[in-house]
C-alpha cells in the first residue's frame, strides 16, 4: 500500500511536521504514525471479522485522523460518520453493515442502544497499548481490499454504503498529485466533513505529499466571525470546498488576497461552479489556479477536471468539468445503451480503476449500477453529459430523482419515505424549487393525515421534528405545503412530474 | 414598524414557513428555519432590498437569531 508507505517515510523524514490542525488538537507525522500503530495493533487483538469495518465518529478531530490510519494498518476498512448524521441514521448503519466496532472520537457519549457493538474512544485504545509498537505491513489493506466506505443517500430509504478500495483510492491519489500543481508540501484547507467524500480530495493528497492539513469546523461556519479568523491564521495554499461554500465566504469584502496572501489553488467538486463565483476569485485572487473537477462518490471523488481561464468565462455560460483523468474513460449512452455521437447528451459512464466495487452488501443494487467493461468496473452514474470536438465533458443534470443541494447529494425518495413514515402525513412528494438553474431549497408537498394542530406551522414544526432524527438538517425540506388532493400516477404514486407544473402556475 | 415588517417578510420568504410572522420571536437556528445558506441568502437579499452592507463576519447566531432581533440589527445599520 504505497499511501501507507509515504506516509511511514514522511514520519521519519518530517517526524515534527505538523499533519493536521484542527482547533481541538494538532497533531505531527511521527504520532499520526505512532498512534495509528496502537490502533491497529489493538483492532487486531480485538478478534473481530477479518476486513469488518470500523465505524469512526466525530467532527474534524486529530483522533479520527488516527483511527482511520489505524483501521486501514489492520487490514479494516473505516467508515466516517460526521457528528451532524442523527443518531437513527448511525445505528441503521451500523445494523446493515454489521459492525462490530465504534471508535467514537467527538468526545460525547452516542446514543445508541446496541448491545452487539462496542464502542471504545481512541484515549481507551491508547492508554491500554504500549507506546512502541509495530505492527506488520502485511496486516495492511491492499489492492482490492476496501479501504474505506462512505454512506450516501439511498432511495429506499436507507443509506448506502459504497466501498473504495486500496487501489481505487491510489488511483486517484496518484492523479492528484500529477495533474494539480499540490505537489508541496503545501498548506491544505480541509473543509468537508468525513462523512462527505470531497474530504478526501485534501486528506490524502495533503498526507503523501508531507502538506499539512488546516481543518474547518461547524462551529465557524455557524459563527462567520469565527471561521474568518481561522482562515487568517491558517495559511491555506491550497483551498478545496464546495462551491457554496465558497460562495459564502465571498460574502465577505475581506475574503481576498490579503487575508489568504499565499492561496494558490482552488480546487472544486460537488456541484456545479458558476462562471460568477470564479469571475469574483479572479478579481480577488489574482495569482491563483481555479481548477473544476466532477465525479461521484462510487469513482473516487472525482474523475475530471479542467483548469478555469479567465478566456472561459467569456466563452462559456456553464463551464465544462473537463477531460477524465488519463486511466479512465467516460462513455455516453443513450437509452438502449449505444454510446451517442461527440455533442449529444447522453448518460454518463465512468470506466476506470478508481471505479467502486459497488454497495456494501447491496448486491442489487451494485448490480443496477455497476459491470464490467473490458478489464475495468464501470459505473452507471445517472448524470447526463455531453463531450465537445475538444474533448472536453459538459453535465447536465439528473436522469433519475437524485440532486446536488449546496453540494450535498439525496435522493428525494429518501425524504419521501422518511415524511411519509410519519403519522401527520398520508401522502407526500418532495420537489426541488429552482433558482437560475440552481436548486434553491426542496419543498415538501404533503395530503396531510388528521391532526389536532391548529396552524399548519405547528404541523410541519412536529413533521420536521420527526424528520430530525433520521435525516441530517440538509435533507430536511425548507418548505411544507399542504393539500387535500395530489395527481397520482397509473400506479398509484404520487406524480412529481404534474405536481412540479402544477406548483409553478 | 413598517420596515420591520418588510424585513419580517422578507424572512417568511427565506424561510418559506409563515411562523416568522406568527411567531417574531422564534428562533431561527434552533428551529431549524434558517442555515448557513440561507444565512447567505439573508445577507444578499438584505443588500439587494435595503441596500444594507452586513459582512458575514459580523453575523452571528447569537444576536442574529430571532424575526424581531434580525429586524432590529438591521434597522440600526440603516
Amino acid at each position: 500500500m504505497r499511501i501507507l508507505n509515504t506516509i511511514r517515510e514522511l514520519a521519519q523524514i518530517q517526524p515534527e511536521t505538523l499533519a493536521y490542525i484542527s482547533p481541538s488538537s494538532e497533531i505531527s507525522y511521527s504520532e499520526l504514525w505512532r498512534q495509528s500503530e496502537q490502533v491497529a495493533d489493538f483492532l487486531l487483538n480485538q478478534d473481530l471479522q477479518k476486513q469488518s469495518p470500523i465505524l469512526v465518529y466525530g467532527h474534524m478531530e486529530a483522533s479520527m485522523l488516527v483511527s482511520f490510519i489505524g483501521s486501514v494498518k489492520s487490514g479494516h476498512p473505516y467508515i466516517p460518520v460526521d457528528t451532524s448524521i442523527p443518531s437513527e441514521r448511525v445505528i441503521n448503519i451500523i445494523n446493515s453493515a454489521r459492525l462490530e466496532l465504534v471508535i467514537n472520537c467527538s468526545g460525547h457519549e452516542m446514543d445508541i442502544d446496541n448491545s452487539s457493538i462496542s464502542v471504545v474512544t481512541l484515549e481507551d485504545i491508547l492508554l491500554g497499548q504500549p507506546l512502541e509498537i509495530q505492527v506488520d505491513p502485511k496486516n495492511w489493506v491492499e489492492s482490492q481490499d476496501n479501504f474505506y466506505i462512505i454512506y450516501t443517500s439511498g432511495s429506499t430509504g436507507n443509506p448506502k454504503g459504497v466501498q473504495i478500495s486500496a487501489a481505487n483510492l491510489e488511483s486517484f491519489v496518484d492523479w492528484m498529485i500529477a495533474d494539480f500543481p499540490i505537489n508541496g508540501p503545501f498548506r491544505f484547507l480541509n473543509q468537508a466533513p468525513y462523512s462527505f467524500d470531497l474530504s478526501v480530495m485534501d486528506l490524502y493528497p495533503a498526507l503523501v505529499s508531507g502538506g499539512t492539513l488546516f481543518a474547518i469546523t461547524k462551529e465557524m461556519i455557524a459563527r462567520p466571525k469565527l471561521l474568518f479568523e481561522a482562515l487568517y491564521v491558517s495559511n491555506t495554499q491550497i483551498w478545496t470546498s464546495t462551491p457554496s461554500f465558497v460562495q459564502m465566504c465571498l460574502m465577505d469584502p475581506s475574503f481576498n488576497e490579503e487575508l489568504l496572501p499565499n492561496l494558490s489553488v482552488f480546487l472544486f467538486c460537488g456541484e456545479i461552479l458558476p462562471v460568477g463565483i470564479c469571475r469574483q476569485l479572479f478579481e480577488r485572487f489574482p495569482k491563483a489556479k481555479i481548477f473544476n473537477t466532477y465525479g461521484p462518490t462510487e469513482a473516487t471523488v472525482a474523475v475530471t477536471s479542467i483548469e478555469v481561464t479567465v478566456e472561459m468565462l467569456n466563452s462559456y455560460p456553464y463551464l465544462p468539468i473537463g477531460k477524465p483523468k488519463e486511466d479512465t474513460q467516460i462513455l455516453f449512452l443513450d437509452e438502449n445503451g449505444n454510446e451517442v455521437s461527440t455533442g449529444e447528451n447522453g448518460e454518463m459512464v465512468i470506466v476506470g480503476p478508481s471505479v467502486s466495487k459497488g454497495y456494501f452488501g447491496q448486491q442489487e443494487l451494485t448490480e443496477r449500477a455497476f459491470s464490467q467493461y473490458n478489464e475495468h468496473l464501470a459505473y452507471r452514474t445517472g448524470d447526463a453529459g455531453y463531450q465537445n470536438q475538444e474533448g472536453l465533458i459538459f453535465y447536465k443534470g439528473r436522469i433519475d430523482f437524485q440532486i446536488k443541494l449546496h453540494g450535498y447529494r439525496m435522493e428525494l425518495e429518501e425524504i419521501e419515505f422518511h415524511i411519509a413514515k410519519s403519522k401527520f402525513v398520508k401522502a407526500a412528494a418532495v420537489i426541488p424549487v429552482f433558482q437560475n438553474e440552481k436548486i434553491d431549497y426542496l419543498e415538501a408537498v404533503i395530503i396531510p393525515d388528521n391532526h389536532d394542530f391548529e396552524k399548519e406551522y405547528q404541523l410541519t414544526g412536529a413533521i420536521k421534528k420527526e424528520l430530525g432524527e433520521f435525516l441530517p438538517a440538509y435533507m430536511i425540506p425548507r418548505k411544507f405545503s399542504y393539500h387535500k388532493e395530489l395527481p397520482i400516477t397509473a400506479n398509484g404514486k404520487l406524480d412529481r412530474k404534474t405536481i412540479k407544473e402544477m406548483m409553478r402556475t | 414598524m413598517e420596515f420591520k415588517n418588510e424585513v419580517i417578510a422578507l424572512l417568511a420568504e427565506i424561510c418559506q414557513d409563515d411562523v416568522v410572522k406568527e411567531n417574531p420571536d422564534i428562533d431561527l437556528f434552533t428551529s431549524g428555519l434558517l442555515d448557513s445558506f440561507g444565512t447567505v441568502e439573508l445577507l444578499v437579499q438584505a443588500e439587494e432590498r435595503f441596500n444594507i452592507l452586513i459582512p458575514i463576519t459580523e453575523f452571528d447566531r447569537e444576536s442574529w437569531n430571532t424575526p424581531n432581533n434580525i429586524a432590529n440589527l438591521l434597522a440600526d445599520r440603516r
